[in-house]
């Protein structure tokens, strides 16, 4: 049985606003989930409707087969971290933890013991006793965590837990946070608006848009293989190009650009003779001189280098193609030929069919 | 060069107005020594505590009646004391209500501010001739107590609507989906994170209802309220007890503002350093 189950569920303000529709997802147990979006493309909305935090306006969820629909967010068995951690400032660290325990029914003895246990694994309990405004951070977050979990949730649910951190906290967290989520098997819904944080964390990433599911998929099939318009230029970084006339042979597919005719991979969503764009990930492409002997590639794009800059051990090219459209590049640092090309020297860019994509207009 | 200019006008300014603040009351405190013998009045012929002595029933009866404030003092505390209580409680449900954005807010809105808007006097007119038409007895613990209530609600509503609008919801959403009721999150974590403005809410209350004079005037029935006792003194005479009186409730006022101020440290305090930290990051 899935753990979590959205069928067709949409929000509608009263004033008209549509910020979430149609979303479908199934999550199976002990699976981490990412909505991943812009801000405001709905995916924070959808979690607080998980959370019971906002009405649903079209559609059911489902949590373990039942439907929780109507039921209020203190009935579900979510459990939600949020950004700013929303610690109750009148209380030290262990009440905190042991806030959600308090209604459970438990005797102190039992209660103390999972509170003690679970601050024990967070490395909280040298601050059991210290109100929560006396420490980091990095350390709220995993008050805010420990508080969530100590419940036993059948569903965690995070919104955007690593937004406050400074980014080398963030990437410690970001680790405690995969290891935390392998041990416990619980299903993880976790809303960010950062691409790596989710191709990091997640089985699964959810990308959003505009209140719309834009495409679900693993990490690697959402970078490498981008469903709509908006992923291909939301995800990683692609060089987007026109293209019309489309038609397919076998699992290979053509398109004629611009900068002529170019060779992707079969696209299930597109019909023979439509438009398409062409998405090319920067780090797929060869850059070399344009006198260059190796002149053997698929998809050859002539044009001039207009930036160049190394980052240790990366490289970035931006290549103008006609003066109206420009690709980026990436490379390594080690191609001592590759180094050497200044800004405004003429060369070729090439792509291996296998990995470009086509996808639709809009 | 400006600011050099401008500050001894601010000075003055400052001076000015904090003798027109304290000035009246600084008089009173200082005739309020006057002798047996002496008015209300300077010259002070001789410094004593007479009147002090008088007020409280410590002086052998004399020509000068005592002030018959004993009951309507227990009246006018026991009126406060009621309004507070009712219309903190009032606002601070009041004010949640409006955390939720309701049809016609704004029109409720209004027509719970209109209550400290509207002329005392006018309103207690009003009542007067309302429950002289309905044939109900006038009081102070009845009709009097309703319009310290439409009074004071505003301004306990007011504070507590300041409150709500910086108080982070998603505290109480942790909360509830903690698995806790609403009902046990308002009482654990909701109030004790709104206590300070409660206790401002108290805090205005109590004192606008204590020495409410215009409203009452006229609704106060038989049993008059402090100020109005201490009005209806004026008609006859005025000695140095008035002033010793009103020396002592305002020590009496000072003191509560004193709870007052140590309770909302101790709040305030705990709640700042919490803001504090997040802000350090």
């Amino acid at each position: 049985m899935n753990d979590l189950e959205l069928i067709g569920v949409g929000k509608t303000y009263p004033d008209g606003t549509v910020a979430v529709s149609d979303f479908d997802l199934a999550v199976k147990p002990g699976e981490f989930v990412a909505f991943l979006g812009p801000s405001g493309c709905g995916k924070s909305t959808t979690l607080r409707m998980i959370a019971g935090f906002e009405d649903i306006s079209n559609g059911d969820i489902l949590i373990k087969g039942k439907n929780v629909s109507a039921v209020p967010p203190e009935k579900r068995p979510t459990s939600m971290i949020f950004q700013n951690y929303a610690l109750f400032p009148h209380m030290t660290v262990r009440q905190n933890i042991g806030f959600g325990l308090d209604v459970k029914g438990l005797s102190s003895g039992e209660k103390k013991a999972k509170v003690d246990r679970i601050m024990e694994m967070f490395g909280l309990s040298e601050f059991a006793d210290r109100k929560a405004d006396r420490l980091s951070g990095g350390q709220r977050q995993r008050i805010a965590l420990a508080r969530g979990l100590v419940v036993e949730p059948d569903i965690l649910l995070l919104d955007e837990p690593l937004g406050a951190l400074d980014a080398n906290l963030r990437r410690v967290i970001q680790n405690e946070l995969k290891l935390l989520q392998r041990e416990l098997g619980i299903t993880f819904v976790f809303v960010t608006h950062a691409q790596s944080e989710a191709l990091g964390l997640s089985d699964r990433i959810v990308v959003m848009n505009r209140g719309r599911v834009e495409q679900i998929g693993t990490p690697h099939e959402v970078y490498a293989s981008p469903a709509t318009e908006f992923v291909a230029r939301f995800i990683g970084s692609n060089a987007i190009i026109e293209g019309s006339n489309l038609s397919f042979d076998g699992d290979a597919a053509f398109v004629d650009t611009a900068f002529g005719r170019m060779h992707g991979r079969r696209s299930q969503s597109l019909a023979p003779g439509a438009a398409a764009l062409v998405a090319i990930p920067a780090e797929a492409m060869r850059i070399q001189p344009a006198n260059s002997s190796a002149a053997d590639g698929e998809n050859r794009l002539r044009g001039t280098v207009s930036m160049k800059h190394a980052v240790g051990s990366v490289g970035h090219f931006k290549v103008d193609l006609d003066g109206r459209q420009s690709v980026d590049v990436q490379t390594g640092t080690d191609n001592e030929a590759l180094m050497r090309l200044a800004i405004g020297d003429a060369v070729i860019v090439d792509c291996p069919s296998d990995r470009v994509t086509l996808v639709a207009r809009g | 060069m400006e600011a050099r200019a401008l500050k001894p006008v601010l000075g003055v300014y400052c001076a000015a107005f904090i003798l027109f603040l304290y000035g009246p009351m600084i008089i009173l405190a200082i005739l309020s020594f006057q002798g047996p013998g002496g008015g209300p009045q300077f010259p002070i012929i001789e410094w004593s505590t007479y009147w002090y002595q008088h007020l409280l029933g410590m002086t052998p009866p004399g020509r000068i009646s005592r002030l018959p404030i004993g009951d309507s003092l227990l009246r006018s505390l026991t009126l406060a004391l009621m309004t507070t209580v009712v219309s903190t409680v009032l606002g601070v449900i009041t004010a949640q209500g409006f955390r939720a954005r309701f049809k016609a807010s704004g029109i409720v809105f209004y027509l719970v501010i209109l209550g400290m808007i509207v002329p005392g006097v006018l309103v207690g007119l009003g009542m007067a001739l309302l429950t002289n038409m309905l044939g109900i007895d006038r009081s102070w613990w009845g009709t009097a107590f309703v319009l310290h209530v439409v009074y004071t609600f505003p301004f306990a509503f007011l504070v507590m609507l300041a409150i709500f609008n910086r108080f982070d919801r998603s505290v109480e959403e942790a909360s509830l989906s903690l698995g806790v009721s609403p009902v046990q999150t308002f009482r654990r974590v909701t109030f004790p994170m709104i206590f300070p403005g409660v206790l401002s809410a108290m805090l205005f209350s109590f004192t606008l209802s204590y020495d409410e004079f215009s409203r009452t005037l006229f609704t106060s029935g038989r049993d008059l309220t402090l100020p109005l006792t201490i009005y209806g003194t004026f008609s006859v005479e005025i000695y140095p007890n008035i002033f010793a009186f009103g020396v002592l409730t305002t020590l009496f006022s000072f003191t509560l503002l004193l709870i007052y101020a140590l309770l909302m440290l101790r709040a305030v305090r705990s709640a700042q350093s919490f803001k504090g930290q997040e802000e350090a990051e």
